[in-house]
């Protein structure tokens, strides 16, 4: 650990800190950093981190990674995503591959990418097949993906869209009746494309402190810093300590460009139902980049999915932060990374893939 | 998935920039940093290809310090 971590951690270990204070991520690369490094660890034995809905991954409706795989099935379509995205599992006929990996290894074209561009690049290699983009992800994916669509798309490629904002998510569980955590850190990455501003509502309308922070530890050990002082002070604010890229309003062409491309919309999450304004779509005028209207998928057909995890799969309750990953009956016994049961065991952005990368085995074994 | 790496411009032509960390060079676009001026040597956050900020010298060899080798070896993480 650098210096300037050492020394954080030294001043956080000096608050006179008394009962336990729960401390919330909503971000995948948060999570890693904070597993790989140890934090939990160095961190004063009451205060508590919590991996909360920070994986897009792991909350891609189940409905949506079905008319992925269904999509990837039909003989003139190549299907791209994310490689993430590649081995989520849905809940399928045992006959049927129940993934876009195993759709691929039943000879579906299947591509991971790792960039928009991709996407677009193929499309345009393969003028002859239809290109689909599955494109799950937050702010921080979207924006590139509306700037794909606004630097325009050629005419075979279309956009199977699962989108998500990341405030709404926080939102509802601050709004339930029990939040499940007493301080928030906002993700770094969708503060710098949507302004940190956005979570301002955590401290003005909840009380709650709030620091924006970035992905190495001293960034995370200052955004701990500030939200424990915050607390022990009964002051709330939203602090950011990653000035150097999450700057005040964001990034103003990412949101214009998402503005001009996408509507907000009420959007499902996977095991978790509907959150209002949480989702983005096409704008009606670009239906035609739409693979749902392109390929007239029933929508019907999906509702009936809506919100399947796989059986015996506690991933919803992990992505809420109200259980730890080990505390899923299926951790590290049916689902492994190597077999992934449920989504969050899938995804490098997943609470259950990361801790079990950084050695959590079982709760005897894990100091929460 | 938002895990961004910071490069250096080494060349530019039109939106796509030429990127360079840790000896890799990528072509990154710079579609949504309209509102900036990016010249050769300058810094970017990159994700998915994409610049998302403009960030000082200073600032992207913090983050390449404490992301460390193995982050910078995959600047597509």
């Amino acid at each position: 650990m650098l210096e300037a971590a050492k020394e954080t951690l030294a001043r956080i270990r000096a608050l006179p800190l008394t009962g336990r204070v729960r401390i919330m991520n909503v971000c995948g690369g948060h999570e890693r950093t904070i597993s790989m490094a140890g934090l939990r660890a160095a961190l004063p034995e009451n205060v508590e981190l919590i991996a909360g809905p920070g994986c897009p991954v792991c909350v891609c409706p189940e409905e949506d990674v079905h008319d992925a795989i269904a999509l990837s099935r039909l003989a003139n379509v190549t299907l791209v995503a994310f490689g993430d995205m590649l081995r989520v599992p849905a809940n399928v006929p045992k006959a049927e591959p129940r993934s876009l990996e195993a759709a691929k290894a039943a000879g579906a074209d299947v591509r991971p990418i790792a960039s928009p561009r991709e996407a677009a690049a193929i499309a345009r290699a393969s003028p002859a097949r239809e290109v689909v983009f599955f494109a799950a992800g937050f702010e921080t994916t979207t924006a590139p993906v509306a700037a794909m669509i606004a630097e325009g798309v050629p005419s075979n490629l279309s956009v199977l869209l699962s989108g998500r904002k990341t405030w709404p998510a926080v939102a509802m569980l601050l709004d339930s009746e029990q939040p499940g955590f007493d301080a928030l850190v906002a993700p770094g990455h969708v503060s710098a494309i949507m302004g940190p501003e956005e979570w301002r509502f955590v401290p003005e309308r909840h009380g709650l402190p709030a620091a924006v922070a970035g992905f190495e530890a001293d960034s995370l050990l200052e955004a701990f810093h500030s939200v424990l002082r915050q607390h022990l002070e009964h002051r709330a604010i939203l602090d950011n300590c990653y000035t150097a890229v999450a700057k005040p309003g964001g990034n103003p062409t990412a949101r214009r460009l998402i503005a001009d491309v996408l509507d907000v919309v009420d959007a499902n999450w996977r095991g978790i139902g509907v959150i209002a304004g949480s989702g983005f779509a096409l704008k009606p005028e670009l239906e035609r980049l739409d693979a749902r209207r392109r390929f007239a998928l029933d929508p019907a057909a999906g509702r009936k999915r809506v919100g399947q995890m796989p059986p015996g799969c506690d991933c919803a309750r992990v992505v809420l932060g109200k259980i730890k990953p080990n505390e899923c009956a299926l951790y590290g016994k049916a689902c492994t990374p190597r077999n992934p049961v449920g989504p969050c065991m899938v995804s490098d952005e997943g609470a259950c893939r990361i801790r079990w990368a950084a050695g959590l085995r079982d709760g005897a074994a894990a100091k929460s | 998935m938002c895990l961004g790496v910071p490069m250096r411009v080494v060349e530019r032509d039109g939106f796509n920039a030429r990127c360079e960390v840790n000896g890799i060079e990528r072509t990154v676009s710079l579609f949504l940093l309209q509102h900036e001026d990016v010249a050769p040597g300058d810094h970017v956050m990159v994700h998915v290809g994409y610049a998302i900020q403009k960030m000082s010298e200073a600032q992207a060899k913090a983050t390449w310090d404490l992301l460390g080798e193995a982050f910078a070896a995959e600047p597509d993480a």
